[in-house]
């Protein structure tokens, strides 16, 4: 691409920042131009009163004022103070209630964006960087919008109205001395102004430095303790504080400059009026009427002088923030429903994976390889494996947060890429691997697939889940908010909340991502024989119909009575079968259960049946299993 | 807390400080004063210019230059020392905030550990970070535009009285009018104002949540109920905003009116005076020129109240912590022993809340060299012991002896130094690897890291990194695994070589390869020194000299491993059911 038509696309690409805001005040251009007139009608008023100070101030030097004239000049500066500050404030109110609007609009249709947006575009973009697009981007262009727009109009009008009145009626030389310093000011912010804000960027960085350090060492306090490095602490922090200072001090600087160029500009105005203005009316030039207006003319444009700077920095910015919401308001969702025809029946039956490898776009590296099994109503799959052997990914699959090579996924015979995401979705029940809660209430949490949550379905729920006694020991019970601004919850609570989150939604097909990691092993038993029990029974409770389960673990004991068992390593299935098969096969499998159950020990011990052979160890335990679940019966009875 | 004492523990904290930069404020307010005069002269010198040069019968141009030079050098003047004054408070606000920044941190290191255990990361963070900020907004914003509004706002009222004293206190009866318009709709706008920065709060807390739950609102298929509830939270802020911005309207252009409706009144009552000769049109202008200014002082110091009630809420959160006493001190006369390691608790307990101890009459004796493992459940007690130690805190009764010597009598820093700690959760710092293994100390020569770290068998994965010891760890070094952390962490102890070992084992899953790496590490580490690891793993505990099992703050058995099985008492039940693995959940 060559670099004049690369730079012909960027000017499109800004250009279509702008359409977001230009069509939107297209849409509502009555209530634009009516406020923008307002607004500009007030200015140019306000324009009037140093004027009528003039003619009062020349009609008493004449001598030509009588005491109801001058009841007339209060009236007229009554009325016309009454209706520049009418006009102006109505117009500013329309435009400020309209930019307002445009913020609510821009943050609903970003998260509408966001919803439909797929994992991978979540892990490209921190969620840091989203809220700051729904925040100050947001913003910069609501000053544009709004501020940007009242000043530019009321300073545009000011400046126009003070120019005829002044130079066309009075003077040109005498104004365009007194304005000419004025005329800088903008400049000036243009100028200064983003200096500035980057200075003060960099400062609440240094501050952010600082911030850093201290949460390090407050976070690790016990280790800066132990190793007696207290000192060596101080120094860091001190250094840190010491970059604040010096990033603050070149602030200070710019912002002392700016807070003693402006005022000298406008003074300097002041004294090219009083000098010249002076010498004009002893010359009888111009009147001294017009020498007391031009006098004020110059106070009253120093705001006016600086907005309209502000509004050239305000419309530089916003070129950036609108193109940063432009370009997310037009990402594509990686993963949506097809065009052709789709299935619409809801799913009930078998899943069966094919062939199927996959590999992150952009990566070659196959993060699983040649997977197949099929899982039946009823039936529990069981996935093993250690950290990034791929087992996340597959749920990920299942659940379309990316999609699935064509071919490979199959729910009731049919390819999932052929179900719409609503129906895939909703016969799916899910459980993170970090059990994540919403900070509202714990019923709205387990009920968070109903949009009224049915109080006693989620009891049940938590009673499946063993939290119920838990949730019943909370403030409000299930009405307690979870979260900072209500009770936190270990990590095990979290889990047992997010399984009972799945089983209220109740779907033909459960998968939990490691999803018993925090919860002791007793209790993981307990939680996994309640469900067993939940997805294979055919009547009872609602909650209870034949079920697709999948229970992806890196603990054994989650997936020990699981109907097929796969071992997941490096994206391939090194081992399957059941439990007690994959035992006497004695791979990877049987060599973690000896060691999470702790079994090598007791072989030592005893003397080792297991060295003797592999065969003969698997009749000892089933003995110890037994010997167990008896221990758990007496601990029970 | 009252608002007067509080205000009194602002002035006691800042005084000192204040104090001891008593001649540059003095400079400040000199500076201020001369640059509103010289501001405040404009509306005079047209009215000297009407009344002396214009409207006399001989107008005299010549002196209007003349005085319009002479107020040329006062601007370009006015311009220097308004840049020289803002800097110099600023400078002065700066300083003064370092020095309260850094004390406040090192009186925060002095602390014990029962401060950091009791006071949330987060809470300590809001004191270092966003209450000294809020008195560096006392000094930069509230100080430097109180002084000016004030001193402008005072020499508008000198001036005036000058001019003419009957039409000066008439316009002083606007004085109060403005004062309540300004405090109400400051007020008014500052709780509006909270109410926006709340609900922007609630709704940037409820998108945060959301985009990081995004998958769990897509496979729930609760995209529309997620919407509906957002949408619930944007109109309430767009409600308040719009709602702020009309307060803020309306006080902007009710004042704007006011200031005309006074000019209106002066032309009023002073044309009627200048058509009788009372006064002359000079003066009628300068009081147009100075009513015009009265309003913005006002304003300007009324919406610094918000600054300044901020900053004393700071300041006197930052008096407590400073009025904090460490409750681990040293004895003055504390002397350190002849070092070898050996440790005594004599029933020693530990209540971190009174009436709820966690240790209870530990009576146990470890002697040099040897080798003690602690299992139990979560909140057994294994990590008390160590805080006892370590002395983290001190026993509320018995006594911890290390080599004949109470720990409360052993100096701290050789107690700390002998007393080594290898944590779960590696304590890791922005910086350098290499920095971080010898924590910040330059004088350790980095030849001595090296080899500490050849000696554990962190090298090779250091040389992975892009730039081997030299690679700076980012968000505390994330981006190690767990096992390569917990090697770094026991080249740190190579380095600072304690003769007492207290090692927190990790409990993150680990590959076989890593594992067999860190037992390899952990026996380097050890040889040689008094070892007390709270242990996870069953291969670690079995190799233990001596396991000591907690169960809620006491010592219920003690052995070493195949003892321990053969009594078939707790330790043999945890071993059963498979706790020893789990049990960190």
């Amino acid at each position: 691409m060559s670099s004049s038509s690369r730079s012909k696309t960027i000017k499109i690409k800004e250009m279509s920042g702008l359409l977001v805001v230009g069509s939107y005040i297209r849409r509502n251009w009555v209530v634009y131009s009516v406020g923008i007139s307002l607004v500009a009608v007030g200015s140019l008023v306000s324009a009037q009163i140093p004027r009528l100070l003039g003619r009062f101030t020349d009609s008493l030097r004449n001598g030509t004022l009588g005491a109801s004239d001058i009841s007339g000049y209060v009236w007229l500066i009554v009325t016309i103070g009454v209706a520049r500050v009418s006009a102006g404030w109505c117009g500013r109110i329309l435009v400020h209630r309209k930019g307002r609007q445009l913020t609510y609009r821009l943050r609903k249709e970003l998260f509408d964006k966001w919803v439909t947006l797929s994992p991978s575009y979540y892990h490209r973009n921190s969620v840091g960087d989203m809220i700051s697009h729904a925040l100050s981007d947001v913003e910069v262009v609501r000053e544009l919008v709004s501020q940007g727009i009242n000043q530019g109009a009321s300073g545009f009008a000011m400046l126009l109205g003070v120019i005829w009145l002044m130079a066309v009626h009075v003077d040109w030389r005498l104004t365009l001395a007194g304005l000419g310093p004025l005329l800088f000011i903008p400049l000036l912010v243009k100028w200064l102004g983003p200096r500035i804000r980057l200075q003060s960027q960099r400062s609440q960085e240094a501050l952010g430095a600082m911030a850093q350090t201290t949460e390090e060492v407050i976070g690790g306090i016990r280790a800066v303790k132990a190793f007696g490095t207290e000192q060596v602490v101080i120094s860091r922090f001190e250094s840190r504080v010491d970059a604040i200072v010096e990033e603050k001090m070149h602030l200070v600087h710019l912002t002392a400059l700016f807070g003693s160029l402006v005022p000298l500009m406008v003074n300097l105005g002041f004294i090219f009026v009083l000098a010249y203005g002076g010498y004009l009316v002893t010359m009888k030039v111009i009147s001294l009427g017009d020498f007391v207006a031009f006098t004020l003319y110059i106070a009253m444009l120093r705001q006016p002088m600086e907005q309209m700077g502000n509004v050239l920095n305000v419309v530089q910015r916003s070129g950036a923030s609108l193109n940063r919401i432009d370009h997310l308001l037009h990402a594509v969702p990686e993963v949506l429903d097809r065009k052709a025809l789709l299935q619409d029946n809801s799913l009930k039956g078998a899943l069966q994976v094919k062939g199927l490898s996959f590999s992150y776009s952009g990566s070659k590296r196959e993060v699983l390889h040649d997977i197949s099994f099929s899982v039946k109503p009823g039936q529990t799959l069981g996935i093993i494996g250690v950290m990034g052997s791929g087992k996340s990914t597959l749920a990920d699959l299942l659940l379309r947060m990316y999609d699935p090579p064509e071919g490979t996924v199959f729910i009731d015979g049919v390819d999932i890429l052929q179900y719409p995401l609503a129906i895939l979705r909703n016969g799916i029940a899910y459980v993170p691997q970090d059990g994540f809660l919403f900070s509202t209430t714990v019923l709205e949490n387990i009920a968070f697939s109903d949009e009224y949550p049915d109080r006693q379905k989620a009891e049940r729920c938590a009673k499946i889940t063993a939290v119920h006694k838990n949730i019943m020991g909370f403030p409000d019970q299930y009405d307690t908010e979870i979260g900072e601004r209500g009770v936190r919850l270990s990590g095990g609570q979290k889990q047992r909340i997010a399984i009972a989150r799945m089983i209220y939604k109740d779907a033909p097909f459960q998968i939990m991502d490691d999803s018993l990691s925090a919860v002791d092993t007793s209790t993981e038993r307990l939680i996994l024989n309640n469900l067993r029990e939940l997805s294979k029974s055919h009547s009872g409770s609602q909650e209870s119909s034949l079920k697709v389960t999948l229970i992806i673990s890196h603990r054994l004991s989650a997936v020990q009575h699981a109907d097929e068992i796969v071992v997941l390593d490096d994206g391939k299935i090194v081992e399957r079968g059941n439990h007690l098969s994959l035992i006497a096969q004695g791979g990877i499998y049987a060599e973690q259960w000896f060691m999470q159950a702790g079994k090598n020990e007791d072989v030592d011990l005893e003397a080792s049946t297991f060295e003797a052979g592999r065969d003969s160890s698997q009749p000892d335990l089933d003995i110890e299993m037994e010997a167990l679940e008896a221990g758990r019966l007496e601990e029970a009875s | 807390m009252t608002v007067q004492s509080s205000t009194r523990g602002v002035f006691a904290t800042l005084f000192p400080y204040i104090k001891s930069h008593r001649t540059k404020f003095v400079l400040v307010f000199g500076l201020v004063v001369t640059v509103v005069v010289i501001d405040l002269l404009q509306p005079l010198l047209v009215k000297e210019a009407i009344d002396s040069y214009v409207t006399v019968s001989k107008p005299d141009s010549g002196a209007i230059v003349r005085m319009a030079a002479l107020y040329l050098g006062l601007v370009l003047m006015a311009f220097g020392l308004t840049y020289y004054q803002d800097i110099v408070l600023q400078r002065l606000g700066l300083s003064i905030v370092r020095s309260i920044r850094i004390d406040l941190f090192k009186h925060i290191q002095r602390l014990a550990l029962r401060y950091f255990d009791q006071n949330s990361a987060g809470r300590i963070m809001t004191n270092v970070v966003s209450d000294t900020e809020a008195l560096n907004n006392f000094f930069t914003q509230f100080l430097a535009n109180t002084l000016r509004g004030g001193f402008t706002l005072v020499l508008i009222m000198f001036f005036m009285l000058r001019l003419n004293v009957t039409i000066a206190l008439n316009c002083f009866l606007l004085l109060p009018l403005v004062i309540v318009l300004a405090v109400f709709f400051q007020r008014k706008i500052r709780a509006i104002n909270t109410q926006v920065r709340h609900r922007l709060g609630v709704l940037i807390g409820f998108l945060a949540e959301n985009l990081s739950g995004m998958p769990i609102v897509q496979i729930f298929h609760q995209e529309a109920k997620q919407q509906k509830r957002l949408d619930l939270r944007n109109k309430e802020l767009l409600q308040s905003t719009i709602l702020e911005n009309q307060f803020f309207l309306l006080f902007f252009n009710l004042t704007e009116l006011f200031g005309d409706l006074a000019i209106a009144a002066l032309v009023w009552y002073g044309g009627r005076g200048a058509l009788g000769g009372s006064i002359s049109f000079g003066v009628l202008y300068a009081f147009v020129g100075y009513i015009r200014r009265f309003f913005q002082p006002i304003n300007t110091i009324s919406q610094q109240m918000n600054t300044l009630q901020s900053s004393i809420v700071a300041s006197d959160r930052i008096a407590r912590t400073l009025q904090e006493v460490p409750d681990i001190q040293e004895l003055v006369e504390a002397k350190a022993p002849v070092i070898s390691g050996h440790i005594k608790l004599d029933g020693a307990s530990l209540a971190y809340r009174p009436g709820h101890p966690v240790l209870q009459n530990i009576h146990l004796t470890i002697h040099p060299g040897e080798r003690v493992g602690f299992v139990g459940a979560t909140g057994a007690g294994k990590t008390s012991i160590m805080n006892l130690v370590t002395r983290f805190y001190d026993v509320t009764e018995g006594s911890v002896v290390i080599d004949g010597k109470d720990v409360r009598e052993w100096p701290l820093d050789v107690l700390r130094q002998t007393v080594g700690i290898v944590q779960q959760d590696v304590t890791l710092f922005s910086g350098t690897i290499i920095d971080n293994i010898r924590f910040f100390r330059s004088e350790i020569p980095a030849e001595k890291v090296r080899e500490a770290c050849r000696l554990v068998g962190a090298e090779p994965f250091i040389f992975r990194q892009d730039r081997g010891y030299e690679t700076i760890l980012s968000e505390r070094g994330s981006t190690l695994s767990a096992g390569e952390r917990q090697l770094l962490s026991f080249a740190r102890v190579l380095i600072f070589d304690p003769r007492i070992l207290i090692l927190d084992e990790a409990t993150a899953c680990l590959d076989s390869r890593t594992e067999e790496v860190l037992q390899r590490a952990i026996h380097r580490v050890s040889a040689g020194r008094t070892l007390l690891v709270i242990a996870h793993r069953l291969s670690t505990v079995q190799q233990m000299d001596t396991i000591c099992v907690l169960e809620q703050g006491r010592i219920v058995e003690s052995g070493n491993h195949s003892d321990l099985l053969r009594r078939q008492g707790y330790y043999w039940q945890l071993h059963r059911a498979g706790l020893l693995q789990e049990e960190f959940a």
